[in-house]
């Protein structure tokens, strides 16, 4: 699904990443885990082309990720929720695939009863996100990145803005997104979470990939010191 | 007596005779009419403004354009509006047979249009870029972003300072008398000139200006009432 080669992004002159390579292959549950400041969320934020490249490429299912127009394939899910705030919650859910005529009105909105329901916030489609808990708000911005049906979802530290009790919820829709057979790519410091919910995990530091593999494989036979040490830490 | 008798006969060379009513009407009429058209100019183009600097900024494209607009703003609030006015009176239109009316229209038009397209400008920045990165990856284009969840936010943001814009404006077509508009104050002018007397006449303008300056205020603050469901 994903082919990363040799992907650089500076930011003015400092290299926040290095030359990464990385193969993500449909249904995989990778989380990517590392201190601040080691590159883990500009990694994703290429992934979602919300920046472009310094140097190297990235292709999606094939295709130059540079040169891929609007696109609701690739879904994301922010560290601040980012919801509409001029939006109901219901509008919030329904105005990508209305627009972009990927649904007409009737099914937009049919689809968002489902899911509402599902995450059990059916009675708060009228809501303003200002309504919402940090938690509520965060699972209403899961399901509009499921709306316009994304081959990936990209979460960038889904839970770090939230208090500890709301963070569960948000964990458990991740986890049944999952069984569904999405495609997940998570940038969390759950490390719990990770272990259970990952098929990979790739560990990042200063800019590199330093380790991946299973949850297993890194969490019990870690091999650089550098994961020693977070791991600890 | 004295004292009432001269205002009668004051408030009576200023108003009633020679049909003197007629100036302040013509001035308000004119007034009105400058600050009206010049409010749509101001917005529309000014909408524009912020769009082109909003998209340069978003993707790096529409370059030269952007420039040109960044020196047109720095030139209408780098100069007076006055001199603008002067400007396109005496040298723009100078050969050119166009209602006297209409240059002010246009004056303050292009003048508001510099400052309300920073005003919008700033209303974007306000936002932040988390709600349009959100809508990038929906699939939602820049235009469907700025239509359905940044205008409306910006709109409702920045009110206030619209607001005081259009009040601004209001005041500052008094200007316009210079080239020889009748608009309020100019129609004050005018009379008073005749009689020589300018207690009336300027207490009137003012009181006029207040007075649409207040429902102007009222009326600011009834759209931001309307509009303020959106947060709370």
């Amino acid at each position: 699904m994903y082919e990363v080669k040799k992907l650089v992004k500076k930011f003015d002159k400092v290299k926040v990443l290095k030359e990464i390579d990385l193969d993500i292959k449909e249904g995989e549950k990778i989380v990517i885990i590392g201190p601040s400041g080691s590159g883990k969320s500009t990694l994703l934020r290429c992934l979602g082309r919300l920046e472009i490249p310094t140097s190297g490429k990235i292709y999606f299912n094939n295709k130059d990720i540079t040169k891929i127009n609007n696109t609701h394939e690739i879904g994301m899910v922010f560290q601040s929720f980012n919801l509409f705030e001029n939006l109901t919650v219901l509008e919030n859910i329904t105005l990508a695939p209305i627009k972009t005529k990927l649904l007409s009105k009737q099914e937009a909105i049919k689809k968002a009863r489902e899911y509402l329901k599902q995450i059990k916030l059916e009675d708060k489609e009228n809501n303003y996100p200002a309504d919402l808990s940090g938690g509520q708000k965060q699972r209403v911005a899961i399901i509009r990145a499921l709306m316009t049906n994304p081959k990936v979802i990209l979460f960038d530290e889904p839970t770090s803005a939230l208090d500890r009790e709301m963070i569960e919820e948000v964990l458990n829709l991740m986890e049944d997104v999952a069984k569904e057979g999405m495609t997940m790519i998570v940038v969390t410091h759950e490390l719990n979470f990770a272990s259970n919910f990952a098929t990979k995990i790739i560990f990042m530091d200063e800019g590199k990939i330093l380790e991946s593999g299973s949850p297993k494989e890194l969490f019990n036979n870690p091999k650089t010191e550098r994961l020693k040490e977070f791991l600890k830490g | 007596m004295n004292f009432f008798n001269n205002i009668g006969d004051s408030f009576y060379k200023s108003f009633i005779y020679d049909d003197r009513y007629l100036y302040f009407l013509e001035g308000i009429k004119n007034t009105l009419i400058i600050a009206f058209f010049a409010v749509l100019i101001g917005i529309f183009l000014g909408m524009i403004i912020s769009l082109i600097k909003d998209y340069n900024k978003e993707k790096n494209k529409l370059k030269i354009l952007t420039k040109i607009c960044d020196f047109y703003v720095y030139v209408i609030r780098g100069t007076p509006v006055l001199l603008q006015l002067m400007i396109l009176y005496y040298v723009v239109f100078k050969t050119v047979d166009i209602p006297i009316v209409l240059v002010g229209v246009l004056t303050f038009g292009l003048n508001s249009a510099a400052y309300v397209s920073e005003i919008i400008r700033s209303g974007i920045l306000s936002i932040g870029n988390g709600q349009k990165e959100a809508a990038k990856t929906l699939g939602l284009s820049y235009f469907q972003t700025m239509r359905y969840v940044i205008f409306p936010q910006v709109l409702q943001n920045m009110l206030p300072a619209l607001g005081n814009e259009f009040i601004t404006l209001l005041k500052d077509t008094s200007v316009a008398g210079y080239i020889g508009i009748v608009e309020l104050l100019k129609a004050s002018d005018i009379v008073s000139s005749r009689t020589y007397d300018y207690f009336f006449p300027l207490i009137v303008s003012a009181l006029i200006y207040l007075f649409f300056t207040f429902l102007l205020v009222r009326f600011m603050r009834m759209l931001e009432r309307k509009l303020n469901h959106v947060r709370s």
